[in-house]
C-alpha cells in the first residue's frame, strides 16, 4: 500500500471529480466533487469548490460545498466553510466562518419534561386543625407518664399523633 | 515544488497550473502545464496534455503538446500524437502515432 499523500500546489486547478484512497492536501484550487476515503486537508490558501465525502477534513482555507465526513470536520481559525456539513464528529476553532446546516446524525437527546417519570410526590402532610394548639398541653402529661419507648407511640400512627410527637420530642429535649 | 497525485487518486476532469505535476495515479481529461509533466511507473494518463516538458515512465493515451521536450523512457507507453521540438524516445518504451517536430 503506497502511502503517499497527494500534494495539490498552489498555482494548481483541478476541475472534475476527484476520487482516491489516501491523504489529499490542497494548497490550490479545485472544482467538482472530491471523494477520499482517507483525509482531506485544505490549507489557507486552498480554494475547495466541490461537494466532498472523505473520512477526516481539515478545513483552513476556503470550501464551498456540502461536505459529509465520516469521521470529523475540522475548521481551523483560518477556514471558511458555506455549504452543509454532516459528520459524526465536528470541532470548530474560534476564527473559523461556517454557515450552512450542521447535521451530526442520531443524537440522544435529553428526554422531554412530558416523557420523565413524575417527581416523586411526598404523601400531604395532614394538618393538625386550629384547636390542635391546646391540646398538646392536656395531653403531654399522659405521654409522660405511659413513658413507654417511643415506638409505640408511632405503632399508633394517627396524624395528629405523628405531629404531637414532635412536640412531646421538643419538650423531651428542653429536659 | 512539485505537485503529486497519488497512486490511489483517480481525477476525471481538468488539471492546470504553473508549477511541476508528478502523476502517480489516473488522470482523465486534460492536462495544461507551465512547466513538467512527470508520468511515473503507476502512472495512467487519458489526456491531452499541453506543458513545456514530459516525462513519461508509464502510460499515457493522448496528444502531447509541449514547447520544450518530450522524453518517453523505457518502462513508457505512449499512444497519440506528440508535436514537440525535441523528443527521446529510450529503448524499451513503446510509442504508437505520430511524431511532429516541426520548429
Amino acid at each position: 500500500m503506497a502511502d503517499t499523500s497527494t500534494i495539490v500546489g498552489q498555482t494548481m486547478l483541478i476541475k472534475g471529480n476527484l476520487e482516491g484512497d489516501e491523504d489529499l492536501t490542497v494548497q490550490g484550487r479545485i472544482e467538482g466533487s472530491i471523494n477520499l476515503t482517507k483525509t482531506l486537508i485544505i490549507e489557507p490558501n486552498g480554494v475547495v469548490k466541490a461537494d466532498v465525502s472523505v473520512a477526516n477534513a481539515v478545513v483552513s482555507g476556503v470550501m464551498v460545498g456540502n461536505l459529509t465526513a465520516s469521521d470529523s470536520l475540522e475548521i481551523t481559525e483560518s477556514g471558511r466553510m458555506v455549504g452543509d456539513i454532516r459528520a459524526p464528529r465536528v470541532i470548530i476553532v474560534e476564527g473559523a466562518s461556517v454557515r450552512g446546516k450542521v447535521d451530526m446524525g442520531d443524537l440522544e437527546m435529553p428526554r422531554p419534561a412530558s416523557d420523565r417519570k413524575p417527581v416523586y410526590t411526598p404523601k400531604p402532610m395532614a394538618r393538625p386543625s386550629a384547636p390542635s394548639k391546646p391540646k398538646p398541653t392536656v395531653k403531654t402529661p399522659e405521654k409522660k407518664t405511659a413513658s413507654p419507648p417511643p415506638k409505640a407511640k408511632k405503632a399508633a400512627p394517627p396524624p395528629k399523633a405523628a405531629k404531637k410527637k414532635k412536640k412531646v420530642v421538643v419538650k423531651k429535649k428542653r429536659r | 515544488m512539485a505537485n503529486v497525485i497519488g497512486s490511489s487518486i483517480v481525477i476525471d476532469g481538468e488539471i492546470t497550473g504553473d508549477e511541476d505535476l508528478v502523476v502517480q495515479g489516473t488522470v482523465k481529461g486534460r492536462i495544461a502545464l507551465k512547466q513538467s509533466l512527470f508520468v511515473e511507473n503507476s502512472g495512467v494518463v487519458e489526456a491531452d496534455i499541453e506543458t513545456q516538458n514530459v516525462e513519461i515512465s508509464g502510460s499515457v493515451t493522448g496528444n502531447i503538446h509541449a514547447s520544450d521536450k518530450v522524453e518517453l523512457r523505457s518502462d513508457g507507453k505512449m499512444v497519440g500524437d506528440i508535436k514537440a521540438p525535441r523528443i527521446l524516445i529510450a529503448d524499451g518504451a513503446t510509442f504508437k502515432g505520430n511524431v511532429d517536430m516541426d520548429r
